[in-house]
């Protein structure tokens, strides 16, 4: 598994990614996170996170969407790809694995 | 609207953290969220955030950065590596180069030691910026105005009581040689010092055993330096201990300090309170200079305001016609021992040096550094040419210009501090012949006080830099294809090295010409004349029970065979003189005035052969003469009472307000007692019946350490508890051209340097010179020149550098040496010779530097030398 394993933070900011869809740049991101995860994340966090990963490319990414509130430089969008998606989705079964094998535990309040 | 935008140093900060790459998307990224902020939260806290951001993107420095394929270190350890190649592979050139700039700095390090020590002097006192020497400017009759570094009794403590800015004073009075016995061992105190019990709260002397405070609690309490009570006590704790004077005072050691320092201008070996010679009488004795007196000044007073008020203070305790004989004036403790050179009866001022030549030593380092440099720079780029084809290649292989400069840079830096390792050595070495040379105790250490090295290192990087970046630059210059075939001639460069070599030869010329001039005028001084004659005197100190066998002693002297005349004076020849009040009466009126004086035996001016122009020399046989009343005057005083109308001889005489007036019974030549620089001053003699402070003995030429033990002999047995001690009167005259003679052996040195320095330079240049011209003289001598031809080819260039060398610095030479020369009363008149002597000389040592390589040019073979490619 050495290479495709996804840091918690990392695993957020690629949830993220993946649930933004086509709006995937790295304010956005922040801001999902920030409002799914109730924590304040700092915007260079994102950066080293986003940049990171697709350097081991979980993610992909394209230049566009300049905005007169950017000073007119452009976004960079992010898109989770196949590889991504694979290794989130073994994320979440390892994840299911052990919950399966927990002690059913009482959920009520 | 126009939108507000993020900082722009927040910007520029990023710019600077991001890779270009990425800079546009962070940018934008961060402008976004400072926009919402904006909104949110308003200006200032979302401009605090945007900095916050910036800052924290920090950690993305790295991301996406290229790695760049440059790795200095690799070109670095080349360079050393070429660098050590080249100074192996001409070793003779690098000595040169090495050992040249070695001996320049070497030579500056030791002046800026010493520098370092004249201006420190004193400088171990705690309130030095507050104390003062009070010194008078006296004016009396015919004596011309003179400072001098005395002061009176009363002044010290009516100064203190008076003004509320003098906050302490103390006296400094001299006791001279005292003789001390404890448990029948008899030791000279060599200077017992009378000082206020203030002295060791003003001064820092080092106390190694008593109070400072109580230090002189009781009038006979007596405090003595470490010699001093190791040679008193020996192991004994001094402490307590009593010791008799050898007028039977008992006093109690209570304290031993640390022998004084020798960068102190007071020196002393023993201190004892002034409160045994008080008394009301003294207390009131205004009019009489005999000591020095140190004030104390509350650390916010200005010197300046207080000498204001001098005027009133003289008015007040003595009267308004004071005022024309005195006017007081204070000298900052640290400039004593340099800026006293103008003040007279200067008792106390150990090692008095002369600011003046503090600046000439510092012109010639830095002139003899230069010279080093300079050579450093010349050699260098002199070398450039054997080098042209490294830089060829390294050029072509892709070395940026920079790089090359750079390179070169490096190598000289590190040539720089190669040669100041070896001229720390060579430091090392001379520190002791140089300290006995100038008298001095330096020490090496001070060279590793951070701040001094830190000093020696920048300077070291700057004579890198500098002399380093000509030939860099010249270097990197180069045309990579005439440089890789190796014909590179720069004729500018050889203009501009031709250049550097006449300034430093004028340089080196100048500082030989001074110096010839300097040992001159000392020489002139040491042998000229002085209206007496010294050789052979020798002169033994008196005391009080001497005296009173003074009759016998000089008729048991007079009868020892190597001894062939005996006289007795109060003051010794070969420094200032008393001064003292005098009066006379020309015509009808009583004149008063002021004269320097000495009390004389009868015989004194037999005994100096002193030439008496008229009247006759005092003589035993006049009863007037023995009892104090008959005067001879030199011929300036003589002038000054004859201009009062009258003839000198026979008038009217007498000194000190005397009720009698005596007869002035001849007048004697002018002698100079005094240094030569100085004019000799109105003087009169007599003897008086007041004890001698020394007696004179002239004995034979040869044979003098034999008469010396004779003398001791008669001295021993007369006076058994009295060590004998003596001085030649010739060393004591000597010792007044100290100063100039430490100064003129010095730059002598740096004179010898700073050719030496220059030659080597030439010599350097001469055989690159030679080199480069090795097969235009292989071609001459194929067509028939002769050795000596080729030889002179050679020279002649440099013996034209050296020519114009010689026309700059001669006359620049001669205008400072001759404002040099007016200071002195006495002094050599600049002939062309030395200026000629000199000229040919450095010729000459430039033609022998040069010729080794010429000759050998000229005796080679000239099909090897043509062959050279």
């Amino acid at each position: 598994m050495k290479g495709t394993h996804l840091g918690e933070f990392e695993e957020l900011v690629l949830l993220a990614v993946a649930a933004l869809a086509d709006n995937a740049y790295a304010v956005s991101v922040k801001e999902e996170i920030e409002e799914k995860a109730h924590r304040k994340v700092n915007i260079s966090a994102i950066h080293s996170s986003l940049y990171r990963l697709e350097d081991k490319g979980f993610l992909e990414s394209s230049v566009g969407g300049a905005t007169n509130k950017r000073g007119g430089k452009s976004k960079r969008f992010f898109k989770v790809t196949a590889y991504g998606y694979k290794s989130l989705k073994e994320a979440q079964n390892l994840r299911q694995s052990f919950w399966n094998i927990i002690p059913q535990l009482s959920t009520q309040e | 609207m126009k939108q507000i935008q993020p900082p722009k140093l927040g910007k520029k900060l990023l710019n600077l953290l991001i890779t270009e790459e990425l800079y546009d998307e962070f940018e934008g990224d961060l402008a976004e969220l400072f926009q919402d902020r904006l909104e949110n939260s308003g200006k200032s806290r979302a401009r605090l955030h945007y900095y916050k951001d910036v800052l924290l993107s920090a950690r993305n420095a790295d991301l996406r950065r290229k790695l760049k394929f440059y790795n200095p270190l690799v070109m670095y350890k080349n360079y050393l590596k070429i660098a050590m190649r080249n100074l192996l592979k001409y070793k003779g050139y690098s000595f040169i180069n090495i050992s040249g700039l070695a001996l320049g700095m070497a030579a500056c390090l030791l002046i800026l030691l010493f520098v370092n020590n004249e201006l420190e002097f004193d400088g171990f006192h705690q309130k030095k910026s507050n104390i003062y020497r009070l010194d008078e400017v006296q004016r009396f009759g015919g004596v011309s105005e003179q400072k001098v570094a005395l002061s009176m009794y009363p002044m010290g403590p009516n100064m203190l009581a008076d003004y509320p800015e003098v906050v302490n004073f103390t006296r400094y009075w001299t006791a001279g040689k005292s003789l001390v016995e404890y448990n029948n061992k008899r030791v000279y105190m060599k200077n017992l010092v009378r000082v206020d019990s203030s002295f060791l709260q003003m001064f820092d002397f080092k106390l190694i055993d008593g109070s400072r405070d109580n230090a002189f609690q009781n009038n006979r309490d007596i405090l003595i330096s470490e010699t001093l009570s190791k040679s008193i006590f020996g192991q004994e704790d001094p402490l307590g201990k009593v010791v008799k004077t050898d007028d039977g005072d008992l006093l109690k050691v209570t304290g031993i300090f640390e022998d004084v320092p020798e960068n102190s201008h007071l020196q002393f070996d023993a201190l004892i309170s002034t409160a045994l010679w008080d008394s009301e009488q003294r207390q009131n004795r205004w009019g009489s200079n005999y000591l020095n007196t140190y004030l104390q000044l509350a650390p916010n007073a200005d010197p300046a305001a207080l000498e204001a008020k001098f005027d009133d203070f003289i008015v007040k305790y003595m009267s308004e016609e004071s005022l024309e004989a005195y006017t007081l004036f204070l000298q900052p403790l640290t400039d004593i021992h340099l800026g006293s050179m103008d003040i007279t009866h200067d008792y106390n001022n150990h090692q008095k040096f002369a600011r003046s030549s503090v600046n000439i030593f510092l012109i010639l380092a830095f002139f003899v550094l230069l010279i080093a440099s300079i050579n450093f720079m010349n050699l260098s780029t002199a070398r450039a040419a054997t080098r042209s084809r490294e830089v060829g290649v390294r050029k072509s292989i892709g070395a940026f210009k920079g790089q090359i400069t750079g390179q070169f840079m490096v190598e000289s830096i590190l040539l720089t501090f190669f040669a100041l390792v070896i001229a720390m050595g060579l430091c090392a070495m001379a520190l002791k012949p140089l300290n006995q040379i100038i008298d001095r105790e330096l020490s090496f250490n001070l060279f590793f006080e951070p701040i001094h090295l830190l000093m020696i290192l920048a300077v070291t990087m700057v004579i890198g830099v500098l002399s380093g970046i000509y030939p860099a630059l010249v270097m990197s210059g180069f045309n990579p294809v005439l440089a890789l075939k190796g014909s590179i001639l720069n004729t500018r460069a050889s203009i501009f090295r031709s250049s550097l070599v006449v300034f430093q030869y004028a340089i080196a010329i100048a500082i030989i010409i001074g110096t010839f001039v300097a040992t001159d005028q000392l020489k002139y001084m040491q042998n000229l004349d002085l209206g007496f004659e010294k050789d052979n005197v020798i002169a033994i100190g008196m005391f009080r029970d001497t005296n009173d066998k003074y009759d016998l002693l000089r008729s048991e002297l007079n009868n020892l065979p190597n001894v062939s005349a005996v006289t007795a004076t109060t003051q010794r020849l070969g420094n200032n003189l008393h001064q003292t009040g005098m009066q006379y009466r020309a015509d009808t009126a009583l004149i008063n005035g002021s004269s320097s004086f000495v009390a004389v035996d009868n015989n004194f001016f037999d005994f100096y052969e002193m030439e008496i122009l008229q009247g006759r020399a005092l003589s035993d046989e006049y009863a007037a003469d023995n009892a104090g009343l008959s005067f001879v005057v030199n011929e300036t005083l003589a002038k000054e009472l004859a201009a009062s109308g009258g003839e000198v001889v026979g008038m009217p005489f007498n000194f000190g307000g005397s009720d009698t007036l005596g007869t002035v019974v001849g007048i004697v030549k002018d002698f100079n007692y005094n240094k030569l620089s100085l004019k000799v001053e109105p003087l009169f003699m007599s003897k008086q019946a007041w004890g001698w402070s020394e007696i004179n003995v002239k004995v034979k030429g040869g044979g003098v350490q034999q008469s010396i033990t004779e003398i001791e002999g008669v001295w021993t047995e007369l006076f058994p508890n009295r060590p004998f001690e003596y001085q030649f009167l010739e060393e004591h005259i000597d010792q007044m051209y100290r100063s100039e003679q430490q100064l003129t052996k010095v730059i002598s040195i740096l004179s010898v340097l700073a050719i030496i320095i220059a030659s080597l330079g030439l010599f350097g240049l001469a055989s690159f010179t030679v080199r480069q011209r090795i097969k235009e003289m292989g071609i001459r001598k194929v067509l028939g020149a002769s050795m000596q031809q080729i030889v002179f080819i050679l020279s002649r260039k440099f013996t034209f550098l050296v020519f114009i060398a010689f026309a700059i610095a001669a006359p620049v030479t001669w205008y400072f040496m001759n404002d040099w020369l007016a200071s002195y009363a006495f002094s050599i008149q600049m002939g062309v010779g030395i200026f000629l002597i000199v000229g040919v000389g450095s010729w000459l040592i430039a033609l022998l530097t040069v010729s080794f390589q010429s000759i050998r040019v000229a005796k080679s073979n000239p099909v090897q030398t043509l062959r050279v490619e």
